[in-house]
């Protein structure tokens, strides 16, 4: 029987797993959006981000639109790299029954 | 940790993954409204040009339309993702409406416009190219549907009297502009309702 992967920690919590994923469909996402589309509150969801980013899976910058201070997330090569391996792993978890 | 992680716990993160990225690839932004706006639009400059027989029906009523659409445009996309397929979208109208403020009025003033059926087909033609290209990016066949309307209404106009002419283009606009931005704008309202992943979330 071949070895089962091993699923990485940081990926597979639930909110990290999906901004991961949410942050792999699009360039760049605002907090307030990722906040919307998780209904994560906002302490939760900082603290979720703040561990994407020490990992090195999104980058984070701040910036002014329209006079009003935005903070813009991205996932990096190696957030999307993480996720791509969490995907497989899980497949293989899965087995057959992995449709995605 | 597979050893201790259920089948059902796997399958839900599966879901959450294909879930996202569905989210996150979908623009949430309902822009139905920018169809109602710019049929009002096309209505009143058409009334006031009628009734009224006003050279600045026009200039004015497009000037205040397109006024509005940026006031309005710049706070809904302020918190919307950026996207490739959200920039092309976004792209193709704006080159529509600098192609339409250059010229039509470029075309007024220089007097070539003086056949009202040449306006309506090049108008109907535009937007059918600008609806035409927004839905096979969006492969939306309900836009396709409104492309399809303004292109017959374009050749339609070439061929009719001037009563039938405009009453093909009130149609189409009604049809393309009011009744489409309405359905978008209710298709953008149902999609808004996430599932929280708040709970057991790390």
């Amino acid at each position: 029987m071949p070895d089962l992967p091993e699923l990485n920690p940081v990926v597979h919590g639930r909110l990290r797993l999906a901004l991961l994923s949410l942050l792999s469909g699009v360039e760049e996402a605002e907090f307030t959006w990722l906040r919307a589309k998780t209904e994560a509150t906002d302490g939760n969801l900082g603290a979720q981000l703040l561990k994407l980013e020490e990992a090195g899976y999104v980058s984070v910058e701040k910036k002014f639109v329209l006079r009003k201070p935005q903070t813009v997330y991205r996932i990096t090569d190696s957030g999307r790299q993480a996720l791509t391996e969490y995907v497989r792993a899980l497949k293989q978890l899965l087995g057959p029954a992995a449709t995605m | 940790m597979p050893d201790q992680t259920t089948q059902q716990e796997l399958n839900d993160r599966l879901a959450i993954i294909e879930r996202m990225i569905a989210e996150g690839r979908r623009n949430t932004e309902s822009w139905g409204w920018t169809f109602v706006l710019w049929g009002v639009v096309y209505y009143a400059a058409i009334a006031w040009s009628a009734w009224g027989n006003s050279t600045w029906a026009w200039p004015v009523t497009v000037s205040i339309g397109v006024i509005a659409t940026i006031a309005i445009a710049s706070r809904k996309a302020a918190h919307q993702p950026e996207t490739t397929l959200g920039r092309a979208v976004g792209s193709i109208w704006m080159a529509l409406g600098i192609s339409m403020c250059l010229l039509f009025p470029a075309l007024s003033l220089t007097g070539r416009l003086a056949d009202p059926h040449v306006f309506m087909a090049v108008v109907s033609a535009i937007l059918g190219m600008a609806n035409g290209a927004s839905a096979l990016l969006l492969r939306w066949k309900v836009q396709f549907a409104c492309a399809v309307v303004w292109w017959l209404a374009s050749v339609a106009t070439c061929f009719g009297t001037d009563a039938q002419s405009m009453t093909v283009f009130l149609a189409a606009i009604f049809l393309c502009q009011i009744v489409f931005g309405i359905y978008a704008m209710m298709a953008g309202l149902q999609r808004k309702r996430p599932a929280s992943l708040d709970a057991r979330s790390a």
